[in-house]
């Protein structure tokens, strides 16, 4: 039991997809300008990463080694077939909404990477409560980020017009420069809690990557240095 | 044996001898530079370019030192950076700026344009045009030169080139333009101020007079040539050399040290990409006045820009 909690747990912070693995950019830059559409993504992709990771764990034994990455696309591609016709049934705004994004949950790298590091290894149940988990993870962040936005953006929340009368929005945070904006600047605030938390432990902070010869390749012999 | 008198070695890491510039020193000869722009702003625009003005500098300092306490760094406001980048954002404002936007603006510059990027010489872009840029996409409105000064007699004569074309701009002489007979960012658009303070700082060798020459050069060449084409449609060099912020951006904002390359050749190049891109977003973008946006865009290259470099001494 304690193991099952364990690997749905991680996806919520230690491995929170977004932010800390930095997987599956696509939508979370490009239908995060609400929370309601950051909400309708993010169930769509537990939806799929919960039910993939439960199917490629069932037939790990049976898909063979070469071709383990075009079965995993054919089974992630049925379920979001499934999630599509599901939205466009009984939620055609957010469907509208969300567009492109909806068939290319295939292609997101969650689901490619869990069904890869977790559900290829791993029993059913464990699978499951990974994609879970990760899902989850994936529809927070994406809730937040959206909820940000619509916030900074259109002085909205789900929706809801919460700003003081008067206010001007900050039409940059809707657009697409102010995803990539906020992204960083919540990734930087992660790094910061986490510094935060290790130096309450006591242990090493994480830093940046420093400015050495590595990164840089001016001169051409950062190979040699 | 007597024993050698004791010699006393101090050892010192190089430089050994400084001839005394310093940053702090560099802001004062860019504000002093800024001088002449800004009292023919208060001149033209009244006590609105000043308010505008002493707010963003405020804010800009009041930000910077702010973030320093806030990041645990030590307190940088004296060496007047803060200060320089918020006379420069103003420059960049229409006098009639509201004050949420002024300061939000100026914070931005700051903040997203400096502090975040680490201390003095980290930012890839130059500052206050990233809190241009923030402000003119967020809010359009207010930020519009032509719409937001109807008060004004004056006109925009890049606003009137992108809307109407050519041969409708109402101000078309050369004297006109050079001393501020027109609207824009409210020091920018001082030209003459401008020059002065740009060529002050060039004979002074307080900036590199190459990355001007080059935005110049390459905002009067894409000019004179599209001028060449059809002279109908397209105005002449000189038009596009006085209007908006061209003098600004080539001696003020292009210059800045950490986002622009630092070698000749890479410098020009800089320069002339920065002055032709402003060319192409004058006549086929979507804003009337190219040049903050090309700048931005001149400063994402740097970093290529400054790979052209010599080899290294008695490398194969």
């Amino acid at each position: 039991m304690s193991r099952l909690w364990k690997e749905f747990s991680k996806g919520l912070w230690t491995e929170l997809p977004p932010f800390r693995l930095v997987l599956g950019l696509c939508p979370t830059l490009a239908v995060t300008k609400t929370a309601d559409n950051g909400l309708g993504m993010g169930l769509a992709v537990v939806f799929v990463l919960a039910l993939s990771n439960l199917m490629i764990s069932l037939l790990r034994k049976i898909i063979p080694a070469k071709v383990r990455i075009a079965c995993f696309i054919v089974v992630a591609a049925s379920l979001v077939v499934a999630v599509e016709l599901l939205m466009q049934a009984y939620a055609y705004p957010l469907y509208q909404q969300l567009g492109i994004f909806v068939p290319l949950i295939v292609v997101n790298c969650i689901i490619l990477g869990r069904a890869e590091a977790f559900a290829s290894k791993n029993g059913p149940l464990l699978s499951m409560a990974d994609g879970a988990g990760m899902g989850l993870g994936f529809t927070m962040s994406l809730t937040f980020l959206g909820g940000l936005r619509e916030l900074l953006g259109s002085g909205a929340i789900f929706g809801v017009h919460v700003a003081w009368e008067g206010f001007q929005p900050l039409g940059l945070m809707v657009e697409a420069p102010g995803a990539f904006i906020s992204l960083g600047v919540l990734l930087a605030l992660m790094v910061f809690v986490q510094n935060l938390q290790r130096k309450r432990r006591g242990l090493a902070l994480v830093e940046a990557p420093g400015h050495d010869c590595k990164s840089c390749g001016c001169c051409g012999k950062a190979d040699n240095a | 044996m007597k024993p050698l008198n004791p010699l006393v070695l101090t050892v010192s890491v190089p430089p050994h001898k400084h001839y005394g510039s310093s940053v702090r020193g560099l802001m004062t000869a860019i504000l002093m530079a800024m001088v002449p722009a800004a009292a023919m702003a208060v001149n033209t625009f009244g006590v609105d370019a000043l308010r505008v003005m002493a707010l963003s500098a405020g804010v800009a300092v009041l930000t910077e030192a702010a973030c320093n306490r806030l990041m645990d760094r030590s307190q940088s406001v004296g060496d007047l950076h803060a200060l320089t980048v918020g006379l420069a954002f103003a420059f960049l404002l229409p006098a009639s700026a509201p004050w949420w936007l002024v300061a939000f603006g100026s914070a931005a510059s700051i903040g997203v344009g400096k502090m975040m990027f680490g201390p003095l010489g980290g930012s890839p872009f130059c500052a206050p045009l990233v809190g241009w840029a923030i402000c003119r996409v967020s809010w359009p409105g207010q930020m519009d030169l032509d719409a937001s000064m109807l008060t004004m007699n004056l006109t925009y004569p890049l606003g009137q080139l992108k809307a109407f074309g050519w041969t409708s701009v109402q101000i078309q002489d050369t004297k006109s333009l050079l001393f501020g007979r027109q609207l824009g960012g409210l020091g920018a658009v001082q030209v003459a101020g401008v020059l002065i303070g740009g060529l002050y700082l060039v004979i002074k060798h307080h900036v590199s007079s190459i990355i001007p020459v080059g935005f110049l050069a390459g905002v009067a060449t894409a000019a004179w040539l599209l001028h060449l084409i059809n002279p109908v449609v397209y105005p002449p060099a000189m038009f596009h050399l006085l209007t908006g912020s061209v003098m600004f951006g080539a001696f003020f904002l292009a210059t800045d040290g950490p986002s622009s390359p630092n070698r000749q050749i890479p410098m020009l190049l800089f320069g002339l990409l920065a002055g032709v891109m402003t060319i192409v977003i004058r006549v086929w973008g979507a804003y009337p006045d190219g040049v903050p946006f090309a700048i931005l865009l001149a400063n994402l290259f740097t970093p290529v820009l400054e790979r052209i470099r010599p080899r290294p001494f008695g490398a194969r």
